[in-house]
């Protein structure tokens, strides 16, 4: 038997606010983060989306020409967790750094003030490195809208059987730009209004930016929840649409519960980016799993698709979840518009609650799933 | 001390503008002909026809045509074989393309058929079609090539399949007109041993 690893930390910057249980907080109140966003450094229309306001951030990490703003707020997340939970910076310390497109922003933008280079994802890892004094290089993963939580489970992999490592970091994050913006337009993904995940008049996502991170630890301390298992498995299908039958999402859930002991989930927090075709396909996975009965919720009602840092914020909210006993409720959901019906979560309950599940999935037709329980 | 419970099946390298499978060499073209071009000798040179290849970005071929090789050379690929990627640039021929359409002075567009090849794992999702590969693909980013940390991270993955142990790795370094690819799959059994050193070795060797 492989040893056991713990989240015993976790940190989250959002639209909503600094800190985990803040935004947790918002969640329970119904405040949503997304509200229409005119700006042209971003689109030539108002697009919804859920955008950090910087100045905020400012006030704690203040360096603003050396360091972009997307580092800035990676920064301020990390020293956030580090700072709470005294994490030495040594050799057995291992970072995992998820996120999309990093400082994608900067790229052939006449606006930009740094260097193309900095574009490059793992520049701007060793920027944030060299500002901590980390001992081991970053590890960054850039794998689509699964990033946070693959990054999650590959340092949870490495604690389990590289004995170098005692102890991680992982952190996830992604900023607006006009690349970005510009590129889901051309998907015709974006909604025109708030988004409304797995309902009948869902008509696409809302962009959205977030910085967050989980601490991991071979160790449990009072408080932390387990990493019980974790699957990820690959459509087959096509490069940019969700799979017909979820084949990949069934599979990784199947794999993340058979690696937990096949324990029912007592609530899921599913991807849910409120296209027509994901959510759909996720009903079909979770159909396909016996789980279309377990109280389930998309957050991305609230903080938008956060990319790099979606799978990581939403199971920190959902580790808060586990904690408080309260069920957080589905923002935007009012009819079902899945063809399998799920069980979504429209008030937020109190309920003795013990293990969730996190679902992802992604461009490349990537998916995971991860099994997390209270100690 | 460093595991070596696993073997090296198979392995091809993309260089400059020549491709070698298993250390013999598969294609060469003048070292002066545009990478686009190569590649694009070296699929006719494959005899496959997929027409979805033409689509591809510069990265995705790269590796299609390795995926390709290796193949041919070990036998189908197993299911559930897990694809661990690296290299430096991330999806950056088609992340230029786009930021370069998005602010066209006068005329930004942005192209769908760009955009969703402006994520390095695309490349998996390419060759998880083409193979119909349903397992796990993760992509890493990293200054250069780094076997101190992809071996291990390898072997801890092949560690915890329950079956089919075996994983398509390496390096996969793609600019507008330079390639420097080594992809090796790894399994239980296989002529080289799975380590940091031979990785270095096999790295190297290419390069002579």
């Amino acid at each position: 038997m492989r040893g056991e690893v713990y989240i015993v930390g976790d940190e989250v910057i959002s639209p909503l606010g600094i800190g985990s249980e803040s935004n947790f907080q918002r969640l329970l109140e119904g405040g949503t983060a997304i509200a229409p966003v005119t700006d042209s450094r971003l689109f030539d229309r108002t697009i919804h989306a859920a955008r950090i306001d910087e100045t905020q951030a400012n006030d704690l990490v203040r360096e603003t020409t050396r360091y972009t703003r997307l580092e800035r707020l990676f920064i301020l997340a990390l020293q956030r967790l580090i700072d709470k939970h005294d994490i030495p910076l040594g050799k057995d310390t291992l970072v995992v750094l998820s996120t999309t497109k990093g400082n994608i922003g900067l790229l052939a933008n006449p606006a930009s003030t740094f260097p193309q280079q900095r574009a490059n994802l793992n520049t701007m890892a060793e920027v944030i490195r060299r500002h901590f004094g980390f001992e081991n290089p970053f590890i960054p993963i850039s794998n689509a809208c699964i990033s946070g939580s693959l990054a999650m489970s590959v340092a949870r992999r490495l604690l389990r059987y590289d004995s170098r490592y005692k102890r991680a970091i992982v952190v996830g994050g992604d900023e607006l730009s006009k690349f970005i913006v510009s590129g889901f337009d051309a998907f015709q993904a974006l909604a025109d209004g708030p988004c409304r995940p797995f309902d009948r008049d869902r008509k696409g996502l809302n962009l959205g930016e977030a910085f967050a991170a989980v601490y991991l630890s071979k160790t449990p301390v009072r408080g932390a929840v387990k990493l019980m298992g974790a699957g990820s498995f690959n459509d087959a299908n096509h490069i940019s649409g969700p799979s017909r039958t979820g084949e990949g999402l069934y599979l990784s859930i199947r794999e993340a519960m058979r690696e937990a002991g096949d324990i029912t989930p007592d609530f899921i927090s599913a991807h849910g980016t409120a296209t027509l075709y994901n959510d759909e396909m996720e009903a079909i996975a979770f159909q396909r799993c016996s789980l279309s009965a377990v109280p389930l919720h998309s957050l991305k009602g609230y903080f938008g698709h956060t990319l790099g840092a979606s799978g990581l914020i939403e199971t920190v909210m959902a580790i808060h979840s586990l904690k408080n006993n309260e069920l957080i409720p589905s923002l935007g959901f009012a009819h079902q518009g899945t063809s399998h019906a799920l069980n979504i979560i429209t008030q937020p309950t109190k309920r003795p609650l013990n293990t969730f599940l996190k679902t992802a999935s992604g461009f490349g037709g990537c998916n995971i799933a991860t099994i997390i329980q209270k100690m | 001390m460093e595991k070596q419970n696993y073997a090296i099946r198979s392995y091809c390298s993309i260089r400059d503008r020549s491709i070698r499978v298993n250390g013999n060499n598969f294609f060469d073209a003048d070292p002066s002909a545009p990478l686009g071009d190569f590649l694009k000798s070296a699929y006719r040179k494959l005899g496959v026809d997929y027409p979805k290849f033409h689509k591809m970005d510069g990265l995705c071929k790269a590796i299609f045509i390795a995926a390709e090789l290796i193949t041919r050379e070990s036998g189908p690929y197993e299911q559930h074989m897990a694809l661990l990627f690296a290299n430096r640039s991330s999806s950056y021929l088609s992340d230029n393309r786009h930021a370069n359409d998005v602010f066209m002075p006068g005329n930004p567009v942005a192209s769908p058929s760009t955009f969703v090849y402006t994520l390095p794992n695309i490349a998996m999702g390419e060759i998880s079609i083409r193979h119909q590969l349903q397992s796990e693909n993760v992509f890493f980013i990293f200054d250069s090539y780094l076997p101190e940390f992809l071996v291990p991270y390898a072997n801890a993955t092949l560690d915890s399949q329950r079956f089919e142990r075996s994983a398509l790795c390496g390096w996969t370094e793609v600019t507008e007109e330079t390639c420097d690819l080594l992809l090796y799959r790894i399994g239980a059994s296989g002529h080289l041993t799975h380590s940091i050193a031979q990785l270095k070795r096999l790295y190297n060797k290419e390069d002579e």
